[in-house]
């Protein structure tokens, strides 16, 4: 069994990390990065053409992590596939013995290298979600049975920041209803916000595993901030990371990401941390922040 | 409406053989609303194209004041009758309106050459005399009774059918940051409407195959039939 699954219904707490295949036809890095996260996480998100920027697939990766015995948690995105491919991809994932699935939109191909794409669509993520619980239970969107069923252990996102937050508690309800068993969130940088967001969802009682981008610089918050739906970094977190000479930036950025750590912990049930390329501090940001 | 733009004039100019002799049709309808068809950019086309040495024998909109060019029967009776004389002589036909306008042409002419003078963009409503914006994707199984008549699959950049993808920025789409989020206009309005729980109730996949191309429509007495590939669907006006 998934130990994903196992570990949120019994109250453990998880922390997931994140890596995305390259652009290119060699996986050796992506696959060093997860060493890294090895020993600090429970799962390693594989993202899906993430920025609708072409790569390798999250499909193989996330089964070479399993060949390694890594625990993938494979993001699947309605952007380029039917309900034929979405189907099947689910199906192939299972026989690959992938088990954890993030449910995802897809960023649109206009924000990537491909902006002349058929953007696709055919499902939205709750209709995905819908589409895995139905496999999971034996039969697939029309209706029709499969020989044998796959066992999803089922995720979606969220976005606590965004404003206004009601469409986005509304959906997550219909991703619940959908299936979805856990959440994974849009990055936190502040977290009494979160704290007021986790108020109002607690009474789903579905695990909430928060967000944690590693913020390298003031120039990456402040890009951020003017750009990111549902992100917000605070001035005097830019304030520190500004006030940081280039060579303590690491130290900084460890020192920070674990102090939100420590900060939101107590507010829900895992920490997602995407290191965005520092993967070298992963180790150090869990021990300082005595996630695990 | 179909709302059409003109084609670069010398992309058409392409379309053409060297004296090939072309009559220009224009819309009353649609086309006139857009500015890319009617009376007076017809004749300014046939003007244009003279003057870059373009052999064009003469030009019409098929009338009455207002009347849809893919109107066949009266399309026909316009270009074989009114203008026979002028269209006898013509190689081809430059049409400046939408797809279907161009089909009709076809048809009004037993199969004569066409070419396309417009590029047809979305089926729209005319909010004011110079601003046309697209509303419906003509999908053929409208969901909008659960949306507040909004339509989240042509307002939505991604289609999505469930509620907004956590992209949207003060209001603004994460594909588009110039234009409204879909999903944050049907929260406003369900909200202003007190409707907001038809946000909560699932909404199931689109039948794609109501949205199969090309589909029909058979009128008969008080039943209309609809064919697409999800079969014939057809609707009385009895009860
Ligand atoms: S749901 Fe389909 S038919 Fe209804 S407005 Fe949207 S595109 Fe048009
Ligand atoms: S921001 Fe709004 S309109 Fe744009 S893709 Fe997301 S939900 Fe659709």
């Amino acid at each position: 069994m998934s130990k994903l699954r196992e570990k949120l219904e019994s109250g453990k707490f998880v922390v997931t990390g994140e890596i995305g295949p390259p652009k290119g036809a060699n996986i050796d890095v992506c696959l060093h990065d997860a060493e890294i996260l090895r020993d600090y996480t429970t799962a390693i998100n594989v993202t899906d053409l993430q920025s609708a920027v072409l790569r390798i697939g999250s499909l193989a990766v996330s089964s070479k992590l399993v060949e390694r015995h890594l625990e993938p948690i494979y993001q699947l995105t309605c952007r380029d596939r039917n309900r034929l491919a979405l189907q099947s991809d689910l199906l192939s994932a299972w026989a690959l013995g992938i088990e954890n699935v993030l449910c995802l939109t897809g960023d649109h191909p206009i924000m990537g290298d491909h902006t002349e794409a058929k953007p696709v669509y055919d499902f939205d993520s709750v209709q995905l979600l819908k589409a895995a619980s139905t496999l999971n239970q034996g039969h697939d969107v029309s209706g029709h049975e499969l020989d044998s069923s796959p066992g999803f252990f089922l995720g979606a996102v969220v976005t606590p920041g965004a404003e206004p937050l009601e469409p986005q508690i509304i959906k997550m309800k219909k991703k619940i209803e959908a299936g979805a068993k856990f959440f994974q969130t849009q990055a936190i940088y502040e977290p009494d916000k979160f704290e007021s967001f986790i108020k109002q969802v607690e009474r789903f009682n579905v695990p909430v595993i928060a967000g944690i981008v590693i913020l390298k610089s003031a120039a990456m918050a402040r890009f951020m901030n003017d750009n990111v739906a549902g992100i917000t970094v605070p001035e005097n977190i830019i304030g520190e990371m500004s006030e940081t000479p280039k060579e303590d930036r690491k130290k900084k950025a460890v020192e920070i990401t674990a102090r939100i750590i420590r900060q939101v912990r107590p507010l829900c049930q895992g920490v997602h941390i995407m290191p965005l390329g520092w993967d070298e501090l992963v180790p150090d940001i869990i021990k300082e922040s005595e996630a695990q | 409406m179909h709302a059409t733009i003109q084609k670069p004039i010398d992309e058409i100019i392409g379309y053409l053989e060297p004296g090939e002799k072309v009559f220009i049709v224009g819309c009353d309808n649609c086309a006139a609303k857009c500015h890319s068809g009617g009376e007076p950019e017809t004749e300014e086309m046939a003007e244009r194209l003279k003057k870059k040495g373009v052999n064009v024998v003469g030009w019409c909109v098929p009338q009455p004041k207002g009347i849809s060019l893919c109107k066949l029967s009266n399309t026909k009776k316009v270009l074989q009758e009114e203008y026979g004389e002028e269209t006898k002589q013509a190689d081809s036909f430059l049409i400046l309106a939408c797809g279907q306008g161009i089909h009709t042409v076809m048809d009004a002419t037993d199969g004569e050459m066409v070419h396309p003078g417009c590029d047809t963009i979305f089926g729209g409503e005319t909010v004011t005399d110079d601003f046309i914006t697209e509303f419906c994707s003509l999908c053929g199984d409208c969901i909008v009774e659960d949306t507040g008549g909004l339509c989240p699959v042509t307002l939505c950049a991604k289609s999505l059918l469930n509620g907004p993808c956590g992209g949207a920025k003060d209001g603004k789409c994460e594909v588009d940051r110039t234009r409204d989020c879909g999903w944050q206009l049907i929260y406003d309005r369900l909200k202003a409407l007190g409707k907001l729980d038809k946000m909560e109730k699932y909404v199931p996949p689109k039948n794609n195959s109501r949205w199969s191309r090309p589909r029909s429509l058979t009128m008969a007495g008080k039943e209309a039939t609809f064919r697409s590939l999800a079969g014939d669907c057809t609707i009385s006006r009895q009860d």
